[in-house]
């Protein structure tokens, strides 16, 4: 198993410390895909994009270089699940290997947080991008056990795919990637109106601001309930985590009666590659906690 | 003697005196305030289009109107520092695809955040988020249920985080704390200003 077939796991802190479902479900897809996790021992907070960013932007490259310095130790990419963590690792980490300024400012400041020196050697992966065009919905079918049947709103989330010009992972006002890869496992995406538009949990909203950030998601879940999906689809805790309280926000406050479930890529893929249904994790959550896949058969490939 | 000194969270602002501040008072600024922004963005390119406001996600809900906080910024008005509505954006990056003059708006609108912080222009749950990241490595920390849960669900019951490694000898969760994010004391007044966000005008 050479380096190509290792990574990083980068874990973040709404993953392993609110839904470990989603990283159990991570470390299950990537073993059945042949991949090994290495553990990214000592990294703290991405650090996140919205608030942290917005108080010190240099303190915010120097812990993120931190971070990705670990990484470099070991010699392998990054994967992480996590929009957010993706946004700043993968800017930072395209930031400084463009900029030698900022290289060096960093490289100065990380001195003090250890023995670390950004070299700008590895790639920061999300898993969305790694499931849905590297592995993506053809290959995927080898490893499939099951699949599972029914209809999906596909949330991408802002930081997965903007800013664009840095990202290059799918375009933002169209994207295909996770439908695509939706599809592929037996689900069906529906298309629901102001799809892309953002969960409302971001740049520190969801903490400070609760009522701008559940009229921005109101807005959200009324569209998607309008076409009665199964489930919401995702791609990062953060949203999932505000889709998830969100509702229970919205039907304690504004009378409405939520119960859609919430489920990250990584959970339906390994379900769909095996994994017994209690992993998935469905118990934790606030939302669905009854709801079962459906789970349909797959023809046997040698 | 090298004892690990564990921070705590009630005594972190003693911890982290108010020193050294280049930044107290809106006076302080200089003409280097906008050239800075500028650098990284591109202010003085914008048309006053108006593109990114109509492509608000917060800006729908709320007060919060991108192309008025860019041209305030561009005529010099720095009372742009104390407006609770550059805290409204969501960073969801619709107005820096679509910009037609490459302006950047939401790198705009962190980097106006920046130099509020500076000025201890901060919401307290923001800071509350620092606080945490000091002692913990986590913006979100972890809790008792979620230990529970990771055991049941056959993981280590602490992720190899910072946090798993905060008692060792070679900890480096004490540099982190030091190093990282030592921000300005919160200016009451405009504390007051952003808290009073939801209840005044935060929604329309």
């Amino acid at each position: 198993m050479g380096k190509d077939h290792e990574f990083a796991f980068y874990l973040g802190c709404i993953m392993p410390n609110r839904y470990p479902q989603i990283e159990k479900a991570t470390r299950f897809v990537l073993e059945k895909l042949g991949y090994k996790l290495l553990d990214m021992e000592k990294a703290a907070c991405c650090p996140a994009p919205g608030v942290l960013r917005s108080f010190d932007k240099v303190d915010w490259m120097v812990a993120a270089a931190r971070n990705i310095c670990i990484a470099e130790k070991l010699d392998r990419d990054i994967l992480t699940v996590c929009n957010g963590c993706f946004g700043t690792l993968q800017e930072v980490n395209k930031h400084l290997k463009e900029n030698e300024e900022a290289r060096e400012q960093v490289n100065e400041h990380l001195k003090k947080l250890g023995d670390y020196e950004y070299k700008g050697t590895i790639e920061v992966k999300h898993i969305g991008e790694f499931l849905g065009a590297d592995i993506g919905p053809t290959e995927i079918q080898k490893y499939l056990v099951r699949k599972v049947k029914g209809r999906v709103t596909v949330h991408y989330g802002c930081h997965f795919l903007k800013p664009t010009r840095t990202r290059q992972v799918d375009s933002s006002e169209n994207p295909v990637i996770l439908d695509d890869f939706a599809e592929a496992i037996g689900l069906v995406s529906v298309d629901f109106r102001q799809k892309l538009t953002c969960c409302g949990a971001g740049g520190g909203i969801k903490a400070a601001y609760a009522e701008t950030s559940m009229k921005i998601l109101g807005e959200k879940m009324k569209n998607m309930t309008a076409v009665q999906p199964d489930f919401i689809l995702d791609v990062c805790p953060f949203c999932h985590l505000q889709f998830e309280t969100g509702q229970d926000w919205l039907n304690k406050n504004k009378g409405t009666n939520y119960d859609l479930p919430v489920i990250h890529i990584s959970q339906i893929t390994a379900f769909c590659m095996g994994m017994d249904e209690q992993f998935v994790g469905l118990k934790y959550q606030m939302m669905g906690k009854d709801f079962k896949f459906t789970p349909v058969e797959v023809e046997s490939h040698d | 003697m090298n004892e690990t000194k564990t921070i705590k969270l009630e005594n972190i602002h003693e911890e982290f005196p108010d020193s050294e501040r280049k930044f107290r008072v809106l006076a302080d600024f200089t003409p280097e305030f906008f050239a800075d922004i500028e650098r990284r963005t591109n202010i003085l390119s914008c048309i006053q289009c108006g593109t990114c406001t109509a492509s608000c996600e917060s800006g729908r809900w709320t007060a919060l109107k991108t192309r008025l906080i860019i041209r305030r910024l561009i005529f010099g008005d720095l009372t742009v520092l104390e407006d609770p509505d550059i805290w409204l954006c969501t960073t969801c990056y619709n107005c820096y695809e679509r910009c037609p003059r490459d302006v950047r708006p939401t790198d705009v609108i962190i980097e106006l955040r920046n130099y509020a912080s500076k000025l201890g222009n901060m919401h307290p749950v923001h800071r509350k988020v620092v606080d945490f990241l000091k002692v913990t490595g986590h913006a979100v920390p972890i809790n008792a249920q979620i230990r529970q849960q990771r055991k049941e669900l056959g993981l280590d019951e602490l992720p190899p985080t910072l946090y798993r490694y905060k008692d060792e000898p070679d900890s480096e969760m004490d540099k982190y704390a030091k190093e990282l994010f030592n921000l300005a004391d919160a200016n009451e007044k405009v504390q007051e200003k952003l808290q009073d966000k939801n209840k005044i005008r935060g929604c329309n």
